[in-house]
């Protein structure tokens, strides 16, 4: 498998099919590892030790200079790219996926064939069952012991924004909590301020999560991000059937709407 | 003028602080016709008008509960009455995956309300102002409850 991949890896740099191949490095915690030189393929590795989703790095500018480029994928590195597509955050045709699972390489795609191999290899990629438990466990608690428990979380966070740093759905050149005339969001890493960033890091990739993991394998706290990952995303699958990062060509939750949306909540 | 001879109420007694982001369009003018009808309602609630519901970001909430609210009110245009023909729509998609955000993390239903209330809905307004405030009553102060309270 590793062959296949870092021949398919050469390949692509031979035939300037891409400039650059983003991938994991055979080193201990599977950084990130930028190839350019096909000779240098063999410092690829994938395995389930890699946690890092690559497709952030698509958003930087130093690395839109240097397209097109390769990205290591697996599934839900697969998705990202899809989302990212359907943001209109990927110039056509400039990143390809190199497909991994588990022990196999499945091929070199691009955006509207890494969604057909979605929708064929993988129609249900969800949160884990142990996310879920996690989430259904937190909900059987009452509202005062739901707020204990995040107050207690959130207190930990220093706001290093590892968790903003890691996702590739989080592109925005000015993030909201760096706007400060007014400031929005206190920086300080208190209660209010860490309870507003983390909920509303949570509420701006609704419907656009994929589920990843990175934030939370990102968070040196250990904060459990995915938790509020997970709600949102079983709401907007039930809500309004968002299935992120299967159509390139999607509406995204937010920004798009149905007459028919449910509002029994609203008086 | 009237002498007023109804109790005060005690120093210690809790009054809700309720914040309301409303449209411009519908819910600021029923809350006018309210007024302007001369119905009494409970005077809890602190209205910040906006021009629509699609302006009101999630973020205002939360700014509201961060700074003292004991509850919040969204209210604007009936489906098909936006003044800008669909921010209420976008709207109603945010606040439903918003809510359910915020339950999570221990602000539900008693805390936080959602509401249509057209310019013509004057006595709807004032019914709603008192129901929520009476709810906001029975659920307490929320600053020692708040997960997102000021240090």
């Amino acid at each position: 498998m590793m062959k296949a991949l870092r021949e398919a890896a050469a390949k692509l740099l031979q035939e300037k099919r891409a400039v650059l191949v983003i991938g994991y490095a055979d080193r201990k915690g599977r950084p990130a590892v930028f190839v350019s030189k096909p000779e240098d393929c063999g410092r690829l590795v994938y395995d389930s030790s890699c946690r890092q989703n690559l497709a952030a790095y698509l958003g930087k500018p130093e690395l839109r200079a240097r397209l097109p480029v390769a990205v290591v994928a697996p599934p839900a590195v697969l998705r990202s790219l899809v989302v990212l597509t359907a943001e209109s955050q990927i110039p056509a045709g400039q990143v390809l996926a190199l497909a991994v699972d588990h022990d196999a390489f499945l091929g070199v795609f691009d955006a509207a064939g890494a969604a057909e191999l979605l929708r064929s290899k993988f129609p249900d990629l969800g949160p884990e069952k142990a996310l879920l438990e996690r989430v259904a466990e937190l909900s059987k608690k009452s509202a005062a012991e739901r707020a204990a428990f995040w107050a207690e979380e959130f207190a930990k966070c220093t706001r290093c924004y590892a968790c903003r740093a890691a996702c590739p759905g989080c592109y925005c050149s000015r993030c909201i909590v760096e706007k400060n005339a007014p400031q929005w969001v206190s920086t300080a890493a208190l209660g209010h301020g860490n309870y507003t960033w983390n909920v509303m890091r949570a509420f701006h990739q609704s419907g656009r999560c994929t589920l990843c993991g990175a934030c939370e394998a990102a968070c040196p706290q250990g904060l459990p991000l995915m938790v509020l990952n997970a709600v949102l995303d079983r709401e907007a699958l039930a809500e309004f059937d968002a299935r992120p990062g299967y159509d390139p060509e999607g509406k995204p939750v937010i920004g798009s709407w149905s007459a028919e949306d449910d509002h029994s909540y609203m008086r | 003028m009237k002498t007023e001879t109804s109790a005060v109420p005690a120093a210690t007694a809790f009054e809700p602080r309720i914040t309301a982001f409303v449209c411009n369009w519908c819910t600021y003018a029923g809350a006018d016709l309210a007024g302007t009808s001369r119905l009494q309602y409970a005077p809890n609630m602190r209205i910040i008008k906006l021009p629509c519901t699609g302006r009101i970001d999630p973020l205002f909430v939360l700014k509201a509960f961060e700074d003292g609210a004991d509850a919040v009110l969204v209210s604007g245009c009936h489906p098909g009455d936006c003044h800008y023909t669909s921010g209420n729509y976008h709207a109603r998609r945010r606040w439903t995956l918003f809510r359910k955000l915020l339950a999570l993390t221990g602000i539900g239903d008693d805390r936080l309300f959602f509401s249509w209330v057209s310019a013509a809905e004057g006595q709807k307004f004032a019914d709603l102002v008192n129901d929520v405030t009476a709810k906001v009553r029975q659920a307490g102060p929320f600053r020692a409850a708040n997960p997102g309270r000021r240090a």
